[in-house]
C-alpha cells in the first residue's frame, strides 16, 4: 500500500510480541472509540458493494423480482458491446484528462500566491479565492453560460482589449467541452485550502541557505516548496479525481440524479431508475470501479517516485 | 513613533506588485460572480436588449393618455431626441415629445428597430422579494437548516470520536484499519449506491424522509476523520497523559484535552460539511424531494431555475441561497483558512 510513511500511521513497532494487559486494554478502548466507523463500513459500504456484485451477476429487473436468475459473465459482455456505456466512459475519461491537470496546476500556482508572505489582507484575499467553490454546480453552469454569451455576457468585454473576443463564439459554440473545463477552474478552494495548509509546515529556514546560494523566489517555489507540498499535493489529486469520477468529496457540486445521461454517473441512474433493470446497472457500476480503483492503484504505485515522505529518509 | 520609517515604506513599495497583480486576478476570478449579482439586479426588460447598460437599468418611460411608453433616441435636427414610441413601424415611426406632448404625434421616417431606448440607473428589489414570496422560501430554508444542523452534529460528534481513537491508540492489526479508512474515501459511490437504495426506499420505506441522508452521517466521514486525526497527531501528547494520570478517561482527555486545542480543524470540517449538506442535491432528489412538505433549498432552486432560466431570477435565487454559508465563511475565515494541514509535524504516535 501506498502511505507507508509513518507520519500518517499509528506507531505500533514498539510493541512487544505479546501485548501487556494495559496495551490491550487501550485497544479495546481504541476499538470502541473506532466502532461507529467499523459499523458504518459494514453497513453503509462493504455490505453494499458485496449487494450490488452479486446483483451483477444476475438478470434482477426491478418490475419483476421473483424471475431473476444467475446469468454468470453476461451483464458484463453486455457491457462491453454497450456502444453507449463505451461513449460516456470515454467522455467521463477525457474529461478527466483535461480536467486534473488543469485543477491541479491551477491550485498551485494560486495557493502559491496566496502563500506570499508580502501579501496584504491575506486571509480575506484567501477566502475570496475559496468564494466561488461553494457555489452550486447547476447555479454556475446557468451563470457562466450568461457570462460567456457573446451579447450579454462580460467575457467578450473583457477579452476585447486583448484581441481575443472571437474566443467568446468559438466558446459558446463548443458548449459543455469548453464550459466544464473552464467551470472546474472554480471549484479548486478546497485544493488551495490543503495547499496552503501545507506551506504552514515548511519550516522557513530552509529557505534561508538557499537565498544565500541566490536562488530567487521563483527557484525556490519551483525546487524547494512543491517537492515539500508533494504529500499535499497527493491528496487533493486523489479528491480531484474522485470528485471527477462522480463521488461527493468535500464540496458537492453535483447534479441530480435524473434526467442527463451524458456520463457515466448519469447512465448507470438511467439503467437503474429509468429501464429498472438492477443487474445491468450493477455490473455497470462495478466496471467503472475497477477502472477507478485500476486509476488510484497506478496513482499510489507511483506515488513513491514523486510523493516526499519526511519518514522515508530517516 | 518610528525612528525611521524608509525601511517600511521600501518594503511596502516593494510588496505592491505582487498585491496588484493578485488583485487583478482575483477581480478576473471572481468577475463571473459580479456579473451573477449584476445581473441578479437587473429587471427582466433589460436581459434581451443587446444594447441596453450592463449596469442594472430601466427602460425610461413616458405616460401618454393611461399608457407607458419606451422612450428611444431618435436622431434628427439637433442631434438625437428622446422621443415615446407611440406605434413602431418599419418605415414610419411615431413618436411624442414627453417635453412637448400637446403637439401631438410626430411621424419619423425610418425603422424603429435601428433605434436605442433610453436607460435610466434602477435596481429591481422585486427580483429578491419576489422570489421569497413565491418560492415557499421560509419552508425551504428551515428544511434545509434542520438537515444540515442536525447532519452536522451527528457527523462531527462521529468523526471527531474515531479520528481520536485512530489518533491515540493502538488498533487490532496495526495499520491495516486506517489503510481501509482512506480506501474507502475513493469508492465510488454508485457502487454502493444501488443496494442502499433499495434497502432505504423498498425495504425500510424510508422514501420521502430524510433518515436515508441523515443516518449514515451518525457513522462518521472518512475524510473528516482523516483531517481530524492528522490534526490530533499532531498535538503535544504531555497533556493527555497528565489528565490521564489525574484519572481522566479517553472521552474526558478528548474533550477537556485535545478538543480545547483544536479549534481550527474543527470549524474547518465544520464548514466543510455545511457547505457540502446546503448544496447537497443528489441524495436529497432520490430520497426526500418525493415529499413536498421536505423539499429543501438547493432542491427547489435549482428546480425553479431549470423551468425558469431567466438570467436575473436564476442570479438573484443563487444568491438567496448562497447568503448563508457565505455570511459563514466570511465569519470564520481566520480558522478556515489555517485548518487544512494534511501533514502536521508529529511529535508522538500514541499515548
Amino acid at each position: 500500500m501506498p502511505v507507508q510513511s509513518d507520519s500518517v500511521l499509528p506507531g505500533s513497532k514498539s510493541e512487544s510480541l505479546r501485548p501487556s494487559i494495559e496495551t490491550r486494554f487501550k485497544r479495546q478502548v481504541g476499538l470502541l472509540l473506532i466502532s461507529p466507523w467499523l459499523v458504518g463500513l459494514l453497513v453503509f459500504k462493504l455490505a453494499p458493494i458485496l449487494t450490488s456484485l452479486v446483483f451483477s451477476f444476475t438478470d434482477y429487473q426491478l418490475l419483476h423480482p421473483g424471475e431473476a436468475q444467475f446469468i454468470g459473465f453476461q451483464n458484463y459482455r453486455t457491457v462491453f458491446q454497450d456502444a453507449t456505456a463505451g461513449t460516456v466512459l470515454w467522455q467521463t475519461v477525457r474529461l478527466a484528462l483535461i480536467i486534473l491537470p488543469l485543477q491541479l496546476a491551477a491550485s498551485i500556482c494560486v495557493a502559491g500566491l496566496l502563500g506570499d508572505r508580502r501579501l496584504w489582507l491575506r486571509n480575506t484575499v484567501r477566502t475570496l479565492f475559496f468564494l466561488p467553490s461553494i457555489i452550486p454546480a447547476f447555479a454556475a453552469t446557468l451563470m457562466w453560460r450568461g457570462y460567456l454569451d457573446p451579447g450579454m455576457g462580460w467575457i467578450g468585454f473583457l477579452l476585447k482589449p486583448l484581441g481575443l473576443d472571437g474566443l467568446s463564439r468559438q466558446g459558446s459554440a463548443a458548449g459543455l467541452d469548453f464550459l466544464l473545463p473552464l467551470t472546474s477552474l472554480w471549484t479548486i478552494g478546497p485544493s488551495i485550502l490543503i495547499l496552503l495548509g501545507a506551506f504552514q509546515t515548511i519550516p522557513h529556514e530552509i529557505y534561508e541557505a538557499a537565498k544565500l546560494d541566490g536562488a530567487g523566489r521563483l527557484r525556490r517555489f519551483i525546487s524547494m516548496t512543491v517537492p515539500l507540498i508533494t504529500p499535499a499535493i497527493f491528496f487533493s489529486l486523489v479528491l480531484n479525481l474522485t470528485a471527477v469520477f462522480g463521488g461527493a468529496i468535500l464540496l458537492d457540486r453535483g447534479s441530480t440524479y435524473r434526467g442527463e445521461i451524458s456520463s457515466y454517473d448519469g447512465y448507470v441512474n438511467y439503467v437503474l431508475l429509468d429501464l429498472f433493470r438492477v443487474g445491468y446497472a450493477s455490473s455497470l457500476a462495478w466496471v467503472f470501479f475497477l477502472i477507478v480503483l485500476l486509476v488510484i492503484l497506478i496513482l499510489f504505485g507511483t506515488s513513491r517516485y514523486w510523493v516526499y515522505f519526511p519518514e522515508r529518509e530517516r | 513613533m518610528l525612528k525611521n520609517p524608509l525601511p517600511y515604506l521600501s518594503q511596502t513599495v516593494r510588496s505592491l506588485p505582487i498585491n496588484l497583480f493578485v488583485w487583478a486576478l482575483l477581480l478576473f476570478y471572481l468577475s463571473p460572480v459580479f456579473f451573477m449579482i449584476v445581473t441578479a439586479l437587473k429587471p427582466t426588460a433589460q436581459l434581451n436588449d443587446r444594447n441596453a447598460p450592463f449596469y442594472p437599468a430601466a427602460p425610461e418611460a413616458f405616460e401618454y393618455q393611461d399608457r407607458e411608453y419606451h422612450i428611444y433616441f431618435v436622431p434628427g435636427e439637433g442631434g438625437l431626441r428622446r422621443w415615446a414610441m407611440i406605434r413602431p413601424g418599419r418605415e414610419m415611426t411615431e413618436f411624442i415629445d414627453p417635453l412637448d406632448p400637446e403637439a401631438g404625434l410626430i411621424t419619423w421616417e425610418g425603422n424603429w428597430r435601428a433605434l436605442q431606448k433610453v436607460y435610466r440607473f434602477h435596481i429591481e428589489w422585486s427580483n429578491f422579494t419576489g422570489l421569497l414570496e413565491s418560492l415557499l422560501f421560509p419552508r425551504m430554508f428551515l428544511n434545509t437548516f434542520l438537515l444540515t444542523s442536525i447532519g452536522w452534529i451527528a457527523v462531527l460528534a462521529s468523526s471527531i470520536v474515531v479520528a481520536y481513537g485512530f489518533s491515540r491508540f493502538p488498533l487490532p492489526g496495526g495499520n491495516v484499519l486506517f489503510y481501509v479508512l482512506i480506501a474507502t474515501i475513493l469508492i465510488p459511490e454508485k457502487v454502493t449506491f444501488i443496494p442502499s437504495y433499495f434497502v432505504y426506499v423498498n425495504a425500510l420505506h424510508w422514501g420521502g424522509t430524510f433518515l436515508p441522508i441523515l443516518v449514515p452521517l451518525f457513522f462518521g466521514n472518512a475524510v473528516y476523520i482523516f483531517l481530524l486525526r492528522q490534526n490530533f497527531r499532531s498535538l503535544p501528547v504531555e497533556l493527555e497523559e497528565a489528565a490521564m494520570l489525574d484519572g481522566a478517561g479517553p472521552l474526558q482527555r478528548l474533550f477537556y484535552v485535545v478538543l480545547p486545542q483544536s479549534w481550527p480543524v474543527v470549524i474547518t470540517v465544520s464548514l466543510l460539511f455545511i457547505f457540502y449538506s446546503w448544496n447537497e442535491i443528489r441524495q436529497v432528489s432520490l430520497y426526500a424531494a418525493s415529499n413536498m412538505d421536505l423539499i429543501p433549498l438547493s432542491y427547489g432552486v435549482q428546480n425553479f431555475q431549470a423551468f425558469t432560466p431567466i438570467q436575473n431570477l436564476v442570479s438573484a435565487s443563487t444568491l438567496l441561497v448562497l447568503a448563508f454559508p457565505v455570511t459563514l465563511l466570511f465569519l470564520f475565515q481566520r480558522f478556515f483558512m489555517q485548518g487544512l494541514v494534511i501533514t502536521g509535524a508529529e511529535k508522538h504516535s500514541s499515548l
